[in-house]
């Protein structure tokens, strides 16, 4: 049977497929917010024994990527005034079959590294695989708000792969980990407000015609 | 082909119309009416069958054998599926394609019953139907792929039967996927929300009515008991996924089996509650989505 | 084999007297009792060795470049039934099909080549030797061009015999060298002693595996080898174009399976190949399918999808041998080889009657047909039956061939290691099988079904006997295959543990198969007839289209057909190969082949303005050639300087 731990790494797969296949953008910042949870519940399950390390780092990821970074996207939206995603570069279809083929190869290449043999055995292909999504949803969206969410994914996957590590890793690469997600939405945030203020409009490939 | 099997097999010929009543009545409690009674259907179809039939002037034999054709493959698919979670009555090496050969025999019969009439509405039903099962049918594939890899066996009766039961303790996540993938499925196959709505009559939104809008009488008739068997068919494929039942004795394991079959029409009908009817464009990315839940139990399944 | 040799002259007499006979109707009365004996007296060795018997070879020793030997085992048998069945069917058909061009073209000349055709097509499965094949296989290549250009007057059949005939004439170079590499320098070139070779190099076998597969691969119409597939089949007379798409073709099947027999296990990587090819020639050939409205040209492109059918059973069967499951290797095969003979009895069914469909109508354009059932019942049902069977829904013979195939795969899975991902490509076997049933769909219900569109499709009759029988005698093998698995699976287990090499007997359950479909047929038909007893007692009233209470339906409301593929081609976008143009006030679509528009035209344009820039060298003065001519002698003085410095 399957292990609790294994469950929620399973969901996390399936909520970046979710990302990949829904249209909506509301729909994307919550299946984030999910993905946010799950990922702070993965540190309390993975650790061989609770630890107020563990509890920590997950309540400390549950505040920051369920609650506060969802929030600053919703607003982000409501101020921005968009709601639906227009076609990906690549089409809805195409861009599912790719997350699939990420996953798949994700599971491949997985299987191939030389991994101690304590890690849980689906920590390893489920990072990959969310690293490989959200890379597919940065380079092939071109609301600069989807991009965002794609770099989120992209963190979250170096997060899993991260807990592979919590055994002999100082509490000071978790802050790291988390204050590179924080600055990087900040930028992002500014980035995205500028955008929106200066050309009345957040479709990224419109940004081609600042060049002349 | 066991006594039991077929007794099994008739019941269920018998439940089915019951099936879309459930659904009904579901939306409509939950719209707060009180909605027609659950057993509407078997009166709809009474009446149905001591009309008179017309039939237009263009049509040919093809439209007189098409609601025949849909029925006599579904009756014949049934044969296949383990009722009784055991065995079906009947089976052979790769009865899976003919389960799915069937079913595309029934739907090639009905696609040309309905060009045969030569209205635009027609076509217009028929193009988006095979343009829908363009995309369902490699879906149902890769379920059957999956069920593959996790039992090991050929035939339906082995898929959805004591291979499975045995493949859970394994295979759990895949087959928990497979039974989304399968749901959906049916939600797409038996022109349900969120692909097609049953209950909408503007001709520019159907897909499944407007095929079937020429036929009146007892042909009309034999198409809704179709519908409502083909219902009941996708609804033993998702039962017999979440509750393997080798181990029931047989009257257990059928009322069992019609114990979800309720279930499975409520979940319909609370899907159909709660969300809206897709763009029509939007139809084959829900079932890539589908067929991607799939593609990722195969590999779990491989890995 | 004295059996076959008997056939083959009975079969060229038979031309020989339509073509030469004073009197028309003696000369085909002639042509018709010869071809028919010929074909019945060249079925039996056949059937025979399908059943298990053994049939001698022939050795002419004293012939030129080695010994040329012929002989029938059960692959040679399949594929000469197929080519004998259809044949005779297209043969017969083109008595009937030709009879009024008769005055102004040269009939009985085609009459001749048709025979001709039959007898080399014979020959290529026969033979055992390297040099009795080559020199049928181009005695068949040409005779096929010279078919394709019977009307010859019209520049487009010019343009397309020109295409074939250099695709076909690639594809012959390309086997010389097959068989050079294979020989090497022994002088033996019988298959027997190919097949008895030492081990190859990794690096030679490559070659020679690449070489077999892009030169039959050629012949048999695999994406991105077809571009020739659609001109020629859409220019040929159609008899000729359901011989071709039903046998002609099949010789590049039969040179892979003939291969595989003769190389022993290929490696894994051939067997992959051959597999995605096979997926990509069948979802591609059905999507650009559905995009044509010139029905001839929508069969060449069905012919392409079930060749890449055919290429996944050989890749399943390939992969089988690599990976050492021969159960998946003989169900790979057998299925490869069963298909091919289902494909040539159904896909020369579908062409024949729709010879008699643009016959009565005067075009082919499916968009200007309809209603045609009602007055052409029998050749529409005749259709409907290939139709069905190309499809492969049950009870007819297209769904056995691909049941075994789909079988062959889903073993592949219960293997272990890299062999299982083959599993994956029975999901675009089920794509192909979808989109044929929308294209067909969409065939018959234009074709035959509603009203009719034009003033030629309104004034169509049913065509004379001599062009009913022989699709309506197809159409009645197809239904008995299709009722009777167990008299074809086992002979087919048969081809396929010959080719794969080994003895394993997969439990295929057939007699099962069979009890299925002949339950399947009976319940039909018992349906059927209930039906017409109920409706009898009561009469049903007649009206017009209801059609959600529209009272006046025409013709111009009917779905056409490019409406009703739209919404599948605009999900496949680009790779669907359609144009639209559309003005102010009209509309028209336009199906093109991509790969001939979009890579190869294009590529040989840039080999072309390439090769022009060496123009200049060619300017024709003497002088320019005289210096040349010095350069090339002095430089070859200053090379052998410079070698025999050297230390």
């Amino acid at each position: 049977m399957y292990s609790a731990a294994q469950l929620v790494l399973l969901f996390v797969v399936l909520s970046d497929l979710a990302v990949l296949g829904t249209t909506r953008l509301s729909s994307c910042i919550r299946g984030i917010a999910a993905q946010g949870l799950l990922l702070g519940l993965l540190p309390v399950l993975v650790a061989p024994q609770l630890s107020v390390h563990a509890v920590s780092l997950g309540v400390g990821t549950i505040v920051v990527k369920a609650i506060v970074l969802p929030w600053l996207l919703g607003r982000a939206i409501r101020e921005a005034a968009v709601r639906r995603e227009i076609e990906p570069l690549v089409g809805f279809i195409a861009s599912q079959l790719l997350g699939v083929l990420a996953v798949a190869l994700a599971f491949a290449i997985a299987s191939r590294l030389p991994l101690p043999a304590t890690t849980q055995p689906l920590l390893v292909p489920v990072s990959l695989a969310t690293l490989m999504i959200g890379f597919i949803v940065l380079t092939t969206r071109r609301k600069a708000l989807m991009q965002v969410i794609g770099y989120l994914i992209l963190e979250n996957g170096i997060y899993l792969f991260g807990l592979t590590q919590t055994e002999s890793v100082p509490f000071l690469i978790e802050l790291g980990v988390l204050l590179d997600v924080f600055v990087g939405v900040f930028i992002m945030g500014i980035v995205v407000f500028h955008i929106n203020r200066e050309f009345d409009s957040l479709d990224s490939t419109r940004l081609a015609e600042l060049t002349d | 082909m066991t006594q039991e099997s077929l007794v099994a097999l008739a019941l269920l010929a018998v439940v089915a119309p019951a099936l879309p009543g459930i659904v009904v009545k579901t939306k409509s409690l939950l719209t707060g009416r009180r909605g027609p009674p659950v057993l509407q259907l078997y009166s709809d179809l009474w009446k149905l069958v001591r009309k008179g039939t017309v039939y237009s002037r263009t049509t040919t034999w093809v439209f007189r054998a098409g609601p025949l054709v849909a029925l006599v493959s579904l009756l014949v698919a049934a044969l296949f599926l383990p009722l009784d979670g055991r065995s079906a009555p009947a089976t052979f090496a790769g009865d899976v394609i003919a389960f799915a050969g069937l079913l595309a025999l029934g739907r090639f019969a009905l696609v040309l019953a309905g060009m045969d009439t030569g209205s635009s509405f027609e076509g217009m039903g028929a193009s988006r139907e095979v343009t829908i099962a363009s995309f369902a049918e490699p879906t149902l594939f890769l379920c059957f792929i999956a069920l593959v890899l996790a039992t090991g066996d050929l035939t339906l009766s082995g898929m959805l039967g004591t291979p499975l039961a045995a493949a859970w303790p394994r295979s759990g996540a895949t087959l928990c996927l497979v039974g989304t993938s399968l749901f959906v499925l049916l939600l797409a196959e038996n022109c349900r929300v969120p692909v097609d709505d049953p209950a909408t009559h503007l001709e520019l939104t159907m897909i499944h009515e407007v095929i079937v809008l020429d036929h009146s009488g007892p042909d009309l008739a034999l198409i809704l008991y179709g519908s409502a068997l083909k219902l009941a068919l996708f609804g033993v494929l998702v039962v017999s996924i979440f509750s393997p039942r080798a181990e029931l004795s047989g009257p257990v394991a059928v009322a069992v089996l019609f114990a979800g079959l309720g279930v499975v029409a409520v979940l319909v009908g609370v899907v159909e509650s709660v969300t809206a009817r897709l763009r029509l464009t939007r139809v084959p990315q829900l079932l890539v989505g589908a067929g991607a839940l799939a593609l990722f139990g195969i590999i779990l399944e491989l890995r | 084999m004295t059996l076959v040799a008997v056939s083959l002259c009975l079969i060229v007499l038979a031309g020989m007297a339509g073509g030469l006979s004073r009197q028309p109707a003696a000369g085909e009365m002639l042509f018709r009792v010869l071809l028919g004996a010929g074909c019945v007296t060249g079925a039996v060795p056949a059937v025979e060795v399908l059943a298990g018997g053994t049939v001698a070879e022939l050795r002419f020793v004293a012939a030129p470049f080695g010994a040329w030997v012929f002989g029938l085992d059960a692959l040679s048998a399949v594929f000469l039934l197929a080519i004998l069945i259809v044949g005779a069917a297209c043969a017969f058909y083109g008595l009937a099909y030709l009879a009024p061009e008769r005055g102004h073209r040269a009939v009985a000349a085609a009459h001749l080549l048709l025979t001709l055709l039959i007898t080399a097509l014979a020959l290529t499965v026969v033979a055992r030797a390297a040099v009795p094949f080559l020199i049928a296989w181009e005695v068949m290549a040409v005779v096929a061009y010279l078919l394709v250009v019977f009307e010859h007057e019209r520049p487009e059949v010019r343009r397309a015999g020109l295409i074939y005939l250099v695709a076909t004439h690639v594809g012959t170079l390309l086997l010389l060298a097959f068989f050079a590499t294979w020989a090497g320098a022994t002088g033996d070139l019988s298959f027997a002693a190919l097949a008895a070779h030492p081990p190859f190099s990794d690096a030679r076998s490559g070659i020679i595996l690449a070489l077999a597969l892009v030169a039959f691969g050629l012949k048999a119409g695999a994406v991105p080898f077809h571009i020739w597939l659609p001109e020629a089949h859409g220019a040929a007379p159609v008899h000729v174009s359901a011989l071709m798409s039903g046998v002609v073709i099949k010789m590049g099947v039969y040179g892979l399976m003939r291969t595989v027999l003769m190389f022993g296990a290929p490696p894994a990587w051939w067997g992959w190949l051959v597999l995605a090819i096979g997926a990509g020639s069948g979802v591609l050939g059905v999507v650009w399918a559905l995009a044509q409205h010139d029905i001839k040209r929508l069969l060449a492109f069905h012919s392409v999808e079930n060749i890449g059918i055919i290429l996944l059973g050989i890749g399943a069967g390939a992969l089988g041998l690599a990976y050492g499951h021969p159960v998946v290797a003989v169900l790979g095969f057998a299925g490869a080889a069963l298909h091919t003979l289902n494909h040539a009895v159904f896909k020369s069914l579908l062409f024949l009657s729709a010879g008699s469909v643009t016959h009565a109508t005067g075009t082919r354009d499916i968009d200007r047909m309809g209603g045609l059932a009602r007055r052409m019942p029998a050749t529409a049902a005749a259709f409907l039956v290939g139709a069905a069977a190309i499809v492969g829904l049950p009870p007819l013979n297209g769904f056995v061939s691909e049941w075994v195939i789909y079988q062959a795969l889903l073993r592949g899975g219960s293997a272990r290691g890299a062999m299982q991902l083959a599993v994956l490509t029975a999901v675009p076997l089920s794509l192909m099988g979808a989109l044929a049933l929308a294209c067909f769909a969409k065939v018959v219900g234009v074709i035959y079904l509603g009203t009719p569109r034009d003033e030629g499709a309104a004034a169509a009759r049913e065509s004379g006997r001599g062009m009913i029988l022989p699709p309506v005698g197809l159409a009645a093998l197809c239904v008995a295959i299709g009722l009777l698995p167990v008299a074809v699976v086992p002979p087919a287990l048969r081809v396929g543990g010959l080719v794969a090499g080994s003895g394993a007997e997969p439990e295929v359950s057939a007699v099962t198969a069979t009890v299925f479909a002949l339950a399947l047929a009976a319940s039909l038909l018992g349906a059927w007839l209930w039906h017409r007893v109920y409706t009898g007692r009561r009469r049903p009233l007649e009206a017009v289209t209801w059609g959600c209470g529209f009272a006046t339906p025409t013709p111009r409301m009917a779905y056409t057909a490019s409406s009703f593929a739209a919404p599948l081609l605009a999900t496949f976008g680009s790779f669907a190969g359609t144009r639209a143009d559309h003005t102010a006030s009209s509309f028209a679509t336009h199906a093109f082949d991509p790969v001939l528009d979009r890579v190869m035209i294009p590529m040989w344009r840039g080999v072309s303005a390439a090769a022009s820039r060496l123009r200049p060298i060619q300017r024709g003065g003497l002088s320019r050639y005289l210096l040349y001519i010095a350069t090339a002698v002095i430089a070859v003085l200053l090379y052998l300087l410079a070698a025999g410095r050297g230390p």
